[in-house]
């Protein structure tokens, strides 16, 4: 069943009294419980198409849909992790987790609201920590929060930009592992879309991978990846299918910025 | 490793017990300063009238050298013990000059120059009347302050917010901040029924431009990823402005509200002077039209003494609302 779809979506900027196109005519379609992941090179657009997706911008031009109906603004089907400040950093890991939740439609009492908070942190392994402030908590560490934020809130779509890219390799492991067990526990898969620069990454994750082409040129290709779930990042590594994706990924990637170098 | 442990444990022998007490001795500048000004202090001067008021002036040593030595085995950290002795270094030094230059030498004039003792004796006799002109000053202080704290963070948040009221009324602000706020004292006292009002007003009006402008353009330049993290949890307007931008600035509001902190004292003395009955401002007035000097040396001092006070108290609050930021 689909979930999003993006129609002919673009997407510009006025610098100057002169329009910059960021996106020209994007269409993509996501199944509901799908895992997308875009991909692209820098300055490609990919945060953009978040950036609409979220409804912190409306395209100018196409339409949005969820479930069959147009977008407007920000909604809270849709919960959204960036790369930085996804947390507010005057309320401590707990507070920032209630805080959100307390914007739901659905009242909750106060008692309700702790034992969610709770639950999540303990999930994501930081109900020792809840009582930190964002500052006192490790790149890692936060990015957690916010994503135990993201699960508590519940929505049915996720929408991820970069959320992993300033976290160190270690701990960068940890949270793709975190967050895989958390989309495939939940009683409904939720939708995922998932910006990223990194290819091992998006393997990794993704149910299907968009790559986009450099300077507004639009989607490339779409890639499905049909390695078996749960998967193991250790196994699968070693496999010849998985250096084979591996290798026709980054040639897709690298093929335009051998045309820009050439151009 | 092993030889350094053996040798902290090692007893103290009687040389190493000389070499402590005789050759690094103890005894720092500021103790050395605190028993010159002692000794100072117990020697007949010039003025012989000053005499009399040596008991005072050698309390007032002992209780900074006490302050001193209190804060000294109280605190651990040796750089904040240093600038303790320091500060009180730089005091003993600056009662001494004065002590010297009217009890000893009496350079200075008689009535314009009270010597440092009988300052103290009148602080001391005066702390009942400063009570009094402390509570009529606070009252002021704090309507006309508070009054522009309730008024202009929420106003500015909310002009901030809205970019067109922003655009509306930030040419006004740049016109009418810089007012010296004092101008509006001869109006205010004709225009509003008491003095009583007119004082308030001046202090508001004095407070309210730093903490609105400073608000105001926080609000304005406030982070965007901020404003897209809230926007994203689908927050309301309200939620926005007083759980969001609110806090988030809040480092931009204190500031502000510190100058004008800074600014309403100084329009409330300055109201003061001009009309009040009572206050501190008035009791410093007053008493220099009676050249009555040492009672105005003391009435300065005091109004040090509770600025000091009141900026201790809004560090403290500073210090908790901004826990999150270290």
């Amino acid at each position: 069943m689909e979930k999003i779809r993006l129609d002919n979506i673009s997407f510009a900027y006025a610098q100057q009294k002169v329009m910059i196109p960021v996106i020209r005519e994007v269409t993509l379609s996501v199944k509901a419980g799908e895992f997308v992941t875009i991909i692209g090179p820098s300055g490609c657009g990919k945060s953009t198409i978040l950036s609409l997706l979220a409804g912190l911008n409306t395209p100018s031009d196409g339409s949005i849909r969820i479930d069959g109906e147009a977008i407007r603004g920000t909604g809270s089907e849709r919960g959204v992790v960036f790369q930085h400040y996804s947390l507010f950093p005057w309320m401590s890991a707990r507070k920032n987790i209630i805080f959100g939740l307390r914007q739901l439609k659905k009242r909750k009492s106060h008692k309700e609201l702790a034992e969610i908070t709770d639950h999540y942190l303990s999930l994501v392994g930081l109900h020792d920590v809840g009582d930190k402030y964002p500052n006192q908590l490790s790149g890692g560490m936060q990015q957690r929060v916010a994503i135990a934020r993201a699960f508590a809130m519940d929505s049915e779509i996720l929408l991820m930009d970069e959320p992993f890219s300033a976290v160190d390799a270690k701990n960068k492991m940890g949270l793709q592992e975190l967050l895989l067990n958390l989309w495939n526990s939940g009683a409904q898969k939720k939708t995922v879309v998932f910006i990223t620069h990194d290819v091992d990454e998006a393997i990794l994750l993704s149910d299907r991978i968009v790559i986009m082409s450099a300077c507004t040129k639009g989607i490339k290709e779409i890639i499905p990846v049909h390695f078996k779930r749960p998967r193991n990042r250790a196994t699968l590594i070693k496999t010849p299918e998985y250096a084979a994706m591996r290798h026709m990924l980054i040639n897709s990637l690298f093929d335009d910025l051998i045309e820009e170098v050439a151009v | 490793m092993n030889t350094l442990c053996r040798a902290a444990k090692a007893p103290d022998t009687p040389q190493k017990w000389f070499r402590k007490i005789a050759l690094r001795p103890q005894i720092r500048l500021a103790d050395i300063l605190f028993i010159s000004a002692m000794v100072l202090a117990s020697l007949p001067g010039q003025r012989t009238t000053a005499f009399e008021f040596r008991g005072y002036l050698m309390a007032l040593l002992v209780l900074i050298e006490l302050i001193h030595q209190l804060y000294r085995t109280l605190h651990k950290n040796p750089v904040k013990k240093r600038s303790a002795g320091d500060i009180s270094a730089v005091l003993f030094l600056g009662i001494m000059a004065w002590e010297l230059m009217t009890s000893h030498f009496d350079l200075l004039q008689h009535l314009l120059f009270p010597v440092p003792g009988k300052v103290v004796a009148v602080f001391i006799a005066e702390l009942p009347v400063f009570a009094h002109c402390l509570v009529s000053s606070l009252g002021l202080l704090g309507a006309g302050y508070l009054l522009a704290l309730v008024t202009a963070i929420p106003l500015a948040l909310v002009i901030g917010w809205r970019k067109r009221l922003f655009a509306a009324v930030n040419p006004l602000t740049k016109v009418l901040g810089p007012i010296p706020p004092i101008v509006y004292i001869p109006y205010a006292i004709v225009i509003l029924p008491t003095f009583k009002c007119a004082s308030i007003f001046i202090i508001f009006i004095g407070a309210f431009w730093p903490i609105f402008i400073g608000t105001l353009n926080a609000t304005f330049n406030v982070d965007q990823r901020l404003i897209d993290s809230a926007r994203v949890l689908n927050v309301p307007e309200r939620t926005m402005l007083f759980e969001i931008i609110l806090p988030g600035i809040m480092p931009a509001i204190i500031s502000g509200a510190t100058l004008g902190l800074v600014f309403s004292f100084i329009l409330l003395t300055a109201a003061e002077m001009i009309g009040a009955s009572s206050g501190l401002g008035w009791y410093v007035k007053y008493f220099s039209d009676f050249a009555d000097y040492p009672r105005v040396v003391a009435g300065i001092l005091f109004i040090g003494c509770v600025v000091t006070a009141i900026t201790g108290c809004f560090e403290c609050i500073e210090r908790r609302l901004l826990s999150w930021k270290s």
